[in-house]
């Protein structure tokens, strides 16, 4: 079976590239074609990256606090290129200050994100997670 | 008895056919002889024994017999072969695949991205490209596209060769589609995100290149005669800059410009990106060596569109001269009428000079990349696109009118800044110096560049004129040798 693709990177100006690494690690482990940009990655270039990759999912990582203004408008741009049906996924210190995660988690849901983690998430639960949704998902990004 | 210390080069250009008797000696080439005749274009053989027979008028070029001297060719076949680029994403696979197609010796005449609308098909049919380089998504990627481009190609009345150097999983799909057609498949020229592979797609297309160059007008014959294969006239230039980029001592950052009648061609050979420069890179890393190409800016058959591509730029270096636009434009318009026309006052070849100029400048802007400021969270950062040539620290200048004017002693004014401030500060050579393939012998030497990497070189670099130390040597304006053929 071809291994499902998918789209790793750290958005915005942030630069925190160890856990990258290790979340391309983890995923290429699991079974996945990974696509690391790494870190400061643009909106468009995830959907870029996206597109010629035929990913069925993003995960947008941001660890600096930024998040919520590098992450709004991802969705509709997806939408707006074509990927519908893309899975996106977000996590990390998405936010600055002590907000309680799960109004975090909401605010980014709102978004357009399918899944929200925060710093201490299991990676093993992620890609549960992601095996799940990618199997109620019809495969039709292309 | 062949003798293997002399080599000849042919240049068999759209207008001359140009040549010269090369000796080896030691580590380089020396010029010994030269020829040049108007090309016969019904029959290009006829020209070439017309051009040997001035480098050795004792041999019976018609003869069958052996040659006494090893004869190396190159064609430009019409300035190049047209190609038409369909890729995915326009910064990504559709970037890429025209950098493949300039460092194969092509001209683009139409790019898309995406899918192939009915519009699109209606141009490409029009266009009459000799290539359609297709390509898109990584191996494993995007199929979709390809396979849908593939049959939008299928149904059109396009029938030149169809390259295909996309998604290898869609390889199956595609030539199905494409069956009827002249399909060749290589590799895919992006097989994972970022990551060029050039190579395989420029040898296919030099392949076809080589292909349509022999079939016509007589060319197979001089193949049998001189057993060996013919280069298309700019891979030649370009193997040349490479052999010089990586041979030569103290030219590994530099840039060359090949101005002719019909296009102005870049070269440059330096590293892209600088990751230690302080700046983040937005998109691919281009290659070292780089060429693009021109076809709106040039010297004699484009200098009409060179004209209106450049008309502000003009307009500004024309204020404060007793010209005007439109006096220039009556000129362009001459030239029009007649390619071969050569300045006969002053006024116009002030008017060559400021459309050399104007050549130069667009030819440039296209070629660099750019930097751009952005303001972030932590403070500004400087996002680079495209190729960085402020460490190019040399400069040649070659094609007739630059030829012509390093016998003049003239060096042509590069611009170190753009004309109109923007916020994409374009990444220009900063302090180089100007060297004139005076002699004009760059594009026969490129002929042995693939064979004598190293000889060629050397011999290329010794016969540049710098024109910063060489002042004293001016000589007649003239363009009598080589036009802008």
């Amino acid at each position: 079976m071809t291994p499902v693709n998918i789209v790793l990177g750290v958005i915005g100006f942030d630069c925190h590239s160890v856990g990258n690494k290790i979340l391309e690690a983890f995923f290429t482990e699991a079974g996945f074609k990974v696509t690391n940009l790494g870190v400061m990655v643009s909106q468009e270039e995830f959907i870029s990256a996206a597109i010629e990759t035929d990913a069925r999912a993003i995960l947008v990582s941001s660890l600096y606090g930024h998040g919520e203004i590098d992450c709004a408008g991802l969705r509709e741009k997806c939408i707006e290129k074509g990927l519908e049906e893309i899975l996106l996924y977000v996590g990390g210190n998405l936010v600055v200050g002590k907000t309680a995660f799960a109004e975090v988690e909401e605010k980014f849901l709102k978004m357009g994100y399918d899944r929200v983690f925060g710093p201490d998430c299991s990676l093993e639960k992620v890609v549960e997670l992601l095996n799940e949704d990618l199997d109620s998902r019809p495969k039709g990004n292309d | 008895m062949i003798e293997e210390d002399r080599k000849i080069c042919v240049d068999i250009g759209s207008t001359w056919t140009k040549a010269a008797m090369f000796n080896l000696s030691h580590d380089r080439f020396s010029v010994e002889t030269r020829a040049v005749m108007a090309t016969t274009t019904d029959h290009l053989p006829e020209g070439v024994y017309g051009v040997l027979h001035h480098l050795m008028p004792g041999h019976d070029w018609h003869s069958l017999e052996s040659t006494p001297v090893p004869v190396h060719f190159a064609s430009s076949a019409k300035g190049g072969l047209n190609v038409a680029v369909v890729g995915l994403v326009p910064e990504m696979t559709l970037q890429i695949a025209r950098l493949a197609a300039f460092s194969a010796g092509a001209r683009i005449c139409a790019a898309y991205p995406y899918r192939l609308t009915r519009s699109c098909i209606a141009a490409i049919e029009q266009a009459r490209p000799d290539i359609l380089l297709l390509c898109g998504g990584t191996d494993g990627g995007n199929e979709r596209y390809v396979t849908e481009n593939a049959r939008a190609i299928a149904g059109s009345a396009f029938c030149g060769t169809v390259v295909y150097a996309g998604n290898n999983q869609a390889v199956d799909h595609v030539s199905d589609l494409l069956s009827e057609r002249d399909l060749r498949v290589t590799e895919n020229l992006m097989p994972d995100f970022g990551r060029l592979n050039i190579e395989p797609v420029r040898e296919t297309i030099r392949q076809v290149f080589l292909e349509r160059i022999i079939s016509g007008k007589g060319l197979d014959e001089l193949v049998r005669r001189f057993k060996t294969q013919p280069v298309p006239t700019p891979l030649a230039v370009l193997n040349l800059v490479e052999a010089i980029g990586n041979h030569v001592a103290g030219w590994d950052n530099f840039a060359m410009i090949d101005m002719g009648g019909a296009t102005t061609d870049f070269y440059s050979f330096c590293e892209a990106y600088y990751p230690d420069s302080g700046t983040i890179l937005k998109g691919i890393v281009e290659p070292t060596l780089k060429r693009t190409v021109e076809g709106d800016l040039g010297m004699r058959v484009s200098a009409a569109s060179a004209f209106e591509t450049a008309r502000e730029l003009l307009l500004a270096n024309l204020e404060g001269s007793e010209q005007s636009l439109e006096i220039m434009s009556a000129y362009i318009d001459r030239l029009a009428a007649n390619t071969s026309h050569l300045p006969a006052d002053l006024a116009e070849q002030q008017f060559d000079q400021l459309l050399a100029s104007a050549c130069v400048y667009h030819s440039l802007m296209r070629h660099a990349g750019t930097i751009e400021e952005v303001y972030t969270a932590k403070g500004p950062v400087w996002a680079q696109s495209g190729k960085d040539l402020r460490r190019v620290n040399r400069i040649i200048g070659t094609g007739g009118f630059l030829a012509a004017m390093g016998r003049a002693g003239d060096a042509l004014e590069m611009p170190v800044a753009p004309a109109v401030k923007s916020d994409k500060i374009p990444l220009l050579p900063k302090d180089f110096e100007y060297f004139s393939d005076s002699d004009y012998v760059l594009p026969l030497l490129g002929c042995l560049a693939a064979k004598y990497p190293q000889q060629s070189a050397a011999t290329a670099v010794s016969y540049l004129t710098s024109l910063h130390h060489n002042e004293e040597q001016v000589k007649e304006f003239s363009h009598r040798e080589f036009t802008h053929a």
